[in-house]
C-alpha cells in the first residue's frame, strides 16, 4: 500500500474537527468527504489525493461516536491513519465499517516521517517504509481480532467460530 | 480472586467467548436517535433483516431538533428529513419512539433513566458517545458507531474486546457542595488523567466522594467518562439508585425482587483488583473552568491560564496543542479566569440539564438579571424535566432574569441544530466538549457547572461561586 503523507503535528484530533456537527445530516458520502477535516484544515479537501495517509499524534479521533468521521476521511481517499494512539470508538468504527486502517506507530516513525513523504505500508509484515528518506519503521501489529475483521472486510463479513 | 463490578456484568452477558476472539455480548437495551441510525436501518432493509428485539429498542429525537416553539415547522430541511426518517424507521420496524411532540421526548441519556429504561446490571448501547451516562446506575453502557448500531439492531448482540478496568477513587468531602459540583469533580479527574487516560478501560468511580452524590450528579460524572477516553464509566448501585428507579413509567413489575438481586450481586468484591487506579481528593477542590480546546485543558476558577510550558510538562505535542488552543480561544497565558468576559451562556446537554442542575442554577440568578451584553439560554434535558421545572416555577426565575427558556434537545452542545455560536463568540457552557467549532464554527467554549454558568451570565464574566451564598 503506497501513498503520501499529510501530517498534522498535534495530539487529540477530535471527531468534531474531522467532520463538524453541522454535516452529520449529510447522507451522501461524496458530499460528506468535501467537508472532511474542515474544522482543522479548510484546505484538506483540495490537497488530499486517493491513497493518501494521515499522520498525527496521540488520541486521534477522540470525542463523538459519529461514523461520519472515518467515512468522510475514507471517501476523501484516505486509506490509513498513522497515529501514536487512537480513541477507541473511532478506531472501532474505522475497522468495523472497513473504512480505513487505523495504524498505531511509535515515536520514531512519528518523528521520522514528514508531511508529503511517500510511504509503502506492508501490514502483513507490520512495516512502514519511508520511500522519501529510505528509512523503515515498525507499526504496532493489529490484535488478532482486529486483524481478522480487517481481513474479512469489516464486521459484517467477519465470521467468527461460534461453537 | 474477587471480581470487579464490570467483570460481573460482562460475564453475565457473554453469549460466546473464545480465546483470541472478541466476546459476543448480549445487549439489554438499545437506545436510538435520528443522527446515527438512518444508515443502520438502510443496512437492515438491504439485507432483508428485521430488528431482533424491537421490545428492547427505544428511540427519540434529540440531536437536531429545534428547541424553540414546537408548533412551528422545522425550517432546516435536512434536519426535517432525518427526523421524518426516524419516524418511518420506527414505524417500519416496530420500535417505540418518543417523537418531537411526546411528553417523554428529550436527550436520550436524560430520558432513559427518567423512564426507568436504564437498569442496574444491564448492558446498554446507543450510537452516541455519551451513552456512558447510564453507568451511573451500575449499567455497562457503551457508545457505538453506526455499523455496530446495525449489528445490535439485527442481532441484539455486539462483538467486544474485553476492556481493562480502571478504578477512580474519589475521596473526601466537598466543603461547599453547592459551589463545587459533580461537574467540577469530573473535570478535575480529566484534568489529571488526561483525555486519553482512560483509553481501552471501563472506569469504576468509587469512594465517599461518589457515594455522597445524588443520582443526577452521578450521571454527570459517568457522562464525561468518554472525555477521559474511557469506553464506559460505572458506579455501583446503592439505595439511592434503587429509590430513584422505583415507580418510573418503565420500571419492571418485579422491581423489589430485582433490587434484592442487585444488592447481592452488583458490587466489586473487596479482594478484586483493577488494572489501574487514580485517586482524587476533593476536600479542597475548586470550581473548574476549561480554557482550551479539550476537556483536559481545565483549571481552577481562582487560577490564571497556564503557559503552554507549564501545561505540557515538556511534551512537545502537548505544548503545541496548548499554543493552538490559546490562539483559537483568543486567550493569553497568565489571564485570570475571573477576568474572562463571555457573550453567551448555555445551560443544557446530557451532562447538565437535569432538574437538580436547573434548581442549583436558579438559586444563583433569583432576583437578578443577565448582564446586558450576555445572551443566556436554558434548555431542559427532556420535556419531563421541563415540566417538573415549570411546576416548581423555575421557568419564571430564568425568564425574569432574561434567560431564554427552551424545549428539550441537545441544542447548543454540538452545533447541528439552530442553536449555535457565531464565530468568535465566547460561551460559558454546561456541556461536555470544548473542541474547536463544537458549538458552531469559530465558537469558543468554556466548560463549567450549571452554577458557574449561571453566575457568569449575571456577571458577564466568570466568578468564583464559592464566594456566593448558595444555601
Amino acid at each position: 500500500m503506497k501513498g503520501n503523507v499529510i501530517k498534522y503535528d498535534r495530539d487529540n484530533i477530535d471527531t468534531d474537527v474531522i467532520i463538524p456537527g453541522q454535516y452529520l445530516k449529510v447522507h451522501d458520502y461524496a458530499e460528506l468527504a468535501t467537508h472532511a477535516m474542515e474544522g482543522l484544515d479548510p484546505d484538506f479537501h483540495s490537497k488530499v489525493k486517493e491513497g493518501d495517509f494521515i499522520l498525527s499524534g496521540k488520541n486521534f479521533g477522540s470525542g463523538s461516536s459519529r461514523e461520519h468521521a472515518p467515512i468522510a476521511l475514507s471517501h476523501s481517499g484516505v486509506k490509513a491513519i498513522l497515529a501514536l494512539s487512537f480513541a477507541r470508538i473511532f478506531y472501532r468504527n474505522s475497522v468495523d465499517g472497513a473504512f480505513l486502517l487505523p495504524i498505531e506507530i511509535g515515536q520514531d516513525a512519528y518523528d521520522g516521517i514528514s508531511d508529503g513523504d511517500e510511504l509503502d505500508i506492508d501490514i502483513t509484515r507490520n512495516e512502514i517504509k519511508n520511500l522519501s528518506t529510505n528509512q523503515s519503521y515498525k507499526m504496532k501489529p493489529f490484535s488478532e481480532i482486529i486483524g481478522k475483521i480487517i481481513e474479512a472486510g469489516g464486521l459484517f463479513k467477519y465470521k467468527p467460530e461460534l461453537d | 480472586m474477587g471480581k470487579t463490578l464490570f467483570e460481573k456484568i460482562w460475564e453475565s452477558h457473554i453469549v460466546v467467548e473464545k480465546q483470541n476472539q472478541p466476546a459476543l455480548i448480549y445487549i439489554d437495551r438499545h437506545l436510538v436517535h435520528e443522527v446515527t441510525s438512518p444508515q443502520a436501518f438502510d443496512g437492515l432493509r438491504m439485507n432483508d433483516r428485521k430488528v431482533r428485539r424491537p421490545d428492547l429498542t427505544i428511540a427519540t429525537m434529540d440531536h437536531n431538533v429545534p428547541t424553540n416553539d414546537r408548533s412551528l415547522p422545522i425550517l432546516d430541511q435536512t434536519s426535517a428529513i432525518q427526523i421524518k426518517t426516524l419516524e418511518k424507521n420506527c414505524e417500519d420496524f416496530g420500535i417505540k419512539l418518543f417523537d418531537i411532540n411526546s411528553p417523554n421526548q428529550g436527550i436520550v441519556h436524560v430520558i432513559g433513566p427518567q423512564l426507568g429504561i436504564t437498569l442496574p446490571g444491564t448492558t446498554i448501547v446507543c450510537g452516541d458517545s455519551h451513552t456512558s451516562t447510564h453507568g451511573a446506575f451500575g449499567a455497562l453502557a457503551l457508545g457505538i458507531g453506526t455499523s455496530d448500531v446495525e449489528h445490535v439492531l439485527a442481532s441484539q448482540t455486539l462483538w467486544l474486546e474485553k476492556p481493562k478496568t480502571f478504578e477512580v477513587r474519589v475521596e473526601g468531602k466537598r466543603r461547599n457542595p453547592h459551589a463545587v459540583t459533580a461537574k467540577d469533580i469530573i473535570l478535575s479527574i480529566i484534568k489529571n488523567i488526561g483525555t486519553a487516560g482512560g483509553t481501552g478501560t471501563v472506569i469504576e468511580y468509587r469512594g465517599e466522594g461518589i457515594t455522597d452524590l445524588s443520582m443526577e450528579q452521578r450521571m454527570t460524572i459517568c457522562n464525561m467518562s468518554i472525555e477521559g477516553g474511557a469506553r464506559a464509566g460505572l458506579i455501583a448501585p446503592d439505595q439511592k439508585t434503587f429509590d430513584y428507579l422505583r415507580n418510573r413509567e418503565y420500571t419492571p413489575k418485579n422491581y423489589e425482587s430485582l433490587v434484592d438481586f442487585w444488592k447481592k450481586n452488583l458490587k466489586t468484591d473487596p479482594d478484586a483488583t483493577f488494572d489501574k487506579t487514580f485517586v482524587l481528593d476533593i476536600n479542597e477542590i475548586a470550581p473548574q473552568v476549561s480554557w482550551g480546546t479539550n476537556p483536559g485543558m481545565t483549571c481552577d476558577v481562582d487560577e490564571s491560564i497556564p503557559s503552554p510550558d507549564e501545561f505540557s510538562n515538556g511534551d512537545a505535542n502537548q505544548k503545541k496543542g496548548a499554543e493552538k488552543a490559546l490562539e483559537y480561544m483568543a486567550l493569553d497565558s497568565g489571564t485570570m479566569i475571573e477576568d474572562i468576559k463571555i457573550d453567551r451562556v448555555f445551560i443544557g446537554s446530557c451532562t447538565n440539564a437535569r432538574l437538580e442542575d436547573l434548581i442549583e442554577a436558579s438559586k444563583v440568578i433569583q432576583g437578578q438579571k443577565v448582564a446586558s451584553n450576555v445572551n443566556a439560554m436554558v434548555v431542559p434535558g427532556s420535556q419531563m424535566v421541563k415540566k417538573q421545572a415549570e411546576e416548581m416555577g423555575l421557568d419564571k426565575i430564568f425568564i425574569d432574569a432574561n434567560f431564554e427558556w427552551r424545549e428539550a434537545g441537545c441544542s447548543m452542545c454540538l452545533g447541528m441544530n439552530p442553536d449555535i455560536l457565531s464565530p468568535g463568540e465566547r460561551c460559558a457552557s454546561t456541556s461536555n466538549r470544548n473542541f474547536e467549532g463544537r458549538q458552531g464554527n469559530g465558537g469558543r467554549t468554556h466548560l463549567v457547572s450549571p452554577v458557574m454558568a449561571a453566575a457568569a451570565a449575571i456577571n458577564g464574566h466568570f466568578v468564583d461561586v464559592r464566594k456566593l451564598d448558595l444555601n
